[in-house]
């Protein structure tokens, strides 16, 4: 019996961690968007009986978000900024991991710190020090023109799109790097061995042995770092601020910033989530498909 | 039989997957229709009293300048003659760097407490954190157009007056007996301010000034492009499009001025990528933005704190529309429910409006001008407190009365109406 109980009870800690911070608080969510509001101080007033919930403001929610309503443009332009920052941050993001991995021989451990060390800083600080550095003046505009790249100063911040996928790449690229460093360490070498040894190009043997095995790692960055994008609404506030570059987290932010409709804040939250779902389903499957092949081939 | 990755032993193929996403888009966007089936309610509060007359949260009616209105108390004040409580914390909850630390340490000082500084986002959510019993502070900034909340609420108590002689005798008689909380039942006036337009005028060329219609700068700035801002506020940005067609009713309920002020609002994208921000103290000092919506304190503040060596005051400059035309608000105090000091509470209000305290936070803080008497607003440009070419910054006791323009509290329908204009143009769709 005690024996029985002893390994599953190891996950207790996580499944009370996951309820108290997670399941509780989403429920709590969930009660507000389909919830009323107090009508005198225009607090949320969560419904919490299934049987009771009020859709109106989910209902307003979709029909802002759906072709036509006022949101639909913020919606798309924020899968757009999101999908652009990812590509990016693969495009940089994937040299770096491999490189480390497998190149970096005893500077491995000096590049992962240089890769983590801008993440002692906060956030907030490190976006407002790009506001700096990309003023007209700036370091950044003073370093193109020195190099001939410019032959006068771009406006990186009065509201363009470029400078907030930038930003994002930017404050997000390390949580990509790091779980993609760790799978492209994890793959055995005698695996690309065998490949080379089977007359496979480098390219060819990068293509069909390491990119596929390193999937697990890009999947894990890529949900590590889009979850938080799609919520993202300071980063466009500090390095832009025009509405033609605001994100879905920007309306989200408006609505939780006092006034009459905080439901509807907390309803955008949840067709958010329900979106994210289905990224996160596709992740899992894909993960579970690539454990299997990953096995697969170590059975090899 | 091993199998490689490519070879997909579960079966679905990215193919499918696109089909099964589709499928599911497909299905969220028909759960619109089927959710509004379940029955459903927006509506966020009565709009409208007994006699079908407009009211505010709570049922309170709705304060205009041409309207005053006195508040009913939910308790009585505090009895007269009591004397102040003293030792441990005195906490003042306010918008953050909004008032001035070292006369908060000589209050502190003279009474034996010591001050705390809380700052909030904005009044709404400061009010949203005190209902909820995040927070306990003595007493708060408030302002006339939240006030209803915080009295039907029952979140600020009822002041005794006796306790706050300087209301009487050093503030701009349309102050004491303010529209908005007649017999000043539960507020005192801070600070004042009126919305108009900042620019530098090292880079702006037109003589904004003399435009037959200032606001159309905003939709003139195509060479400004990407310097150009408004503020982040429901009411200002959607009150300013409304006032450049001419609309001085500034608290319209009306749906077809509130969508055309903001379809206009949206024609700023593609004229100057319009930017949408509260940092015009700092930014048009600095140079990063050109033209501004801002408040008359902040080209004072700016002047003080924000404009680089080398760079001439000439380089700023401010206008506001003339009295009628401009809006005109003032920046309130008042004592939060949750005080455990409501002597001491009454007298830091008073202290606010000492003349030496109040000019002091004005022109060695914030940059904000208290409704004092004693402000000679002349003397202020001859004194070199405020430059001459920010002269229009400084308000008078005129600039208010009944044919002013103030934004007051809306109906529930009313907020909900500009919150979701607001909401439009910030989405920065389709214009």
């Amino acid at each position: 019996m005690y024996r029985r109980w002893l390994w599953p009870g190891f996950a207790f800690p996580g499944v009370l961690w996951l309820v108290l911070l997670f399941v509780v608080p989403f429920y709590a969510v969930l009660g507000v968007a389909l919830g009323t509001v107090d009508p005198i101080l225009f607090q949320p007033v969560p419904i919490w009986n299934p049987l009771e919930w009020n859709v109106g403001w989910l209902t307003e929610v979709i029909n802002r978000l759906a072709p036509g309503g006022i949101w639909f443009d913020v919606g798309i332009r924020t899968v757009v900024y999101v999908a652009l920052s990812l590509a990016l941050c693969l495009l940089i993001g994937y040299p770096v991991a491999y490189y480390t991995a497998r190149h970096a021989g005893r500077w491995k451990g000096l590049i992962l710190i240089l890769i983590i060390l801008p993440l002692w800083i906060s956030y907030m600080m490190r976006m407002l020090a790009w506001v700096n550095l990309l003023q007209a003046n700036g370091y950044v505009n003073r370093f193109l023109m020195f190099t001939h790249v410019l032959s006068q100063p771009r406006d990186w911040l009065g509201g363009s799109a470029s400078t907030v996928v930038f930003a994002l790449v930017y404050g997000y690229i390390p949580y990509l790097i790091l779980p993609l460093f760790a799978s492209l360490d994890r793959i055995d070498r005698s695996h690309l061995e065998a490949a080379r040894d089977l007359g496979a190009s480098p390219w060819s043997a990068f293509r069909n042995v390491t990119l596929p095995l390193s999937k697990t790692g890009i999947l894990g960055g890529a949900v590590l770092i889009t979850l938080p994008m799609f919520g993202d609404y300071y980063t466009p506030n500090i390095v832009s601020s025009s509405p033609r570059t605001s994100m879905i987290g920007n309306q989200i932010d408006l609505y939780f910033h006092g006034g009459p409709q905080p439901t509807i804040g907390a309803a955008l939250t949840i067709v958010l989530a329900a979106f994210l779902t289905l990224l996160m389903l596709y992740y899992m499957r894909s993960i579970h498909r690539a454990q299997r092949a990953v096995g697969a081939v170590g059975a090899l | 039989m091993t199998l490689h990755p490519k070879e997909r032993p579960d079966g679905t193929t990215r193919r499918d997957f696109l089909l099964r996403s589709a499928a599911g888009a497909t299905l969220l966007s028909g759960a619109g229709g089927l959710l509004a089936a379940c029955g459903n309610s927006t509506t966020v509060a009565q709009a409208t009293g007994t006699s079908g007359e407009p009211v505010g949260p709570g049922g309170l009616p709705l304060a205009r300048p041409d309207k005053r209105v006195v508040l009913p108390r939910w308790e009585d004040p505090i009895e007269s003659g009591l004397k102040p409580e003293t030792g441990g914390t005195f906490t003042v909850y306010n918008y953050p760097a909004y008032l001035y630390k070292k006369l908060l340490k000589e209050f502190g000082a003279k009474y034996g407490v010591d001050v705390q500084y809380t700052p909030f986002d904005n009044i709404n959510s400061g009010l949203a954190r005190l209902a909820s019993g995040a927070v306990t502070p003595d007493v708060m900034e408030i302002t006339p157009d939240t006030l209803d909340i915080g009295v039907a609420g029952k979140l600020v108590k009822p002041l005794n007056l006796d306790y706050i002689p300087n209301l009487k005798k050093n503030i701009w008689p349309q102050l004491i007996d303010p529209f908005y909380d007649g017999e000043s039942r539960f507020t005192v006036p801070y600070t004042c301010y009126a919305t108009g337009i900042a620019w530098r005028t090292d880079h702006v060329t037109e003589d904004i000034a003399g435009m037959p219609q200032p606001w159309d700068i905003f939709w003139q700035s195509q060479a400004y492009k990407g310097r150009v801002a408004l503020l982040s506020e429901n009411r200002e940005t959607i009150g300013m499009a409304l006032l450049r067609k001419g609309i001085t009713d500034i608290n319209t309920e009306d749906p077809a001025l509130v969508n055309q002020a903001v379809s206009d609002l949206k024609e700023l994208y593609g004229i100057c990528n319009i930017k949408v921000d509260d940092i015009q103290y700092q930014s048009v000092p600095e140079g990063s933005s050109w033209l501004h919506q801002a408040w008359s304190g902040d080209m004072i503040a700016g002047y003080i704190y924000y404009l680089p060596k080398g760079t001439p005051a000439s380089a700023l400059a401010y206008w506001k529309a003339p009295h009628g035309k401009v809006p005109i608000q003032n920046d309130c105090f008042a004592i939060c429910s949750t005080t455990k000091k409501p002597v001491l509470s009454h007298l830091f209000l008073n202290y606010l409006l000492d003349n030496g305290v109040a000019y002091s936070n004005f022109v060695d803080f914030n940059g904000y001008q208290p409704p004092l008497n004693e402000i000679d607003p002349s003397s202020l440009v001859t004194k070199g407190v405020v430059p001459e070419n920010l002269a229009d910054s400084v308000l008078t006791d005129e600039d208010l009365g009944p044919d002013s323009l103030q934004y007051g509290t809306l109906t529930s329908v009313g907020q909900q109406l500009w919150e979701d204009g607001y909401s439009n143009f910030q989405a920065g769709g389709g214009s």
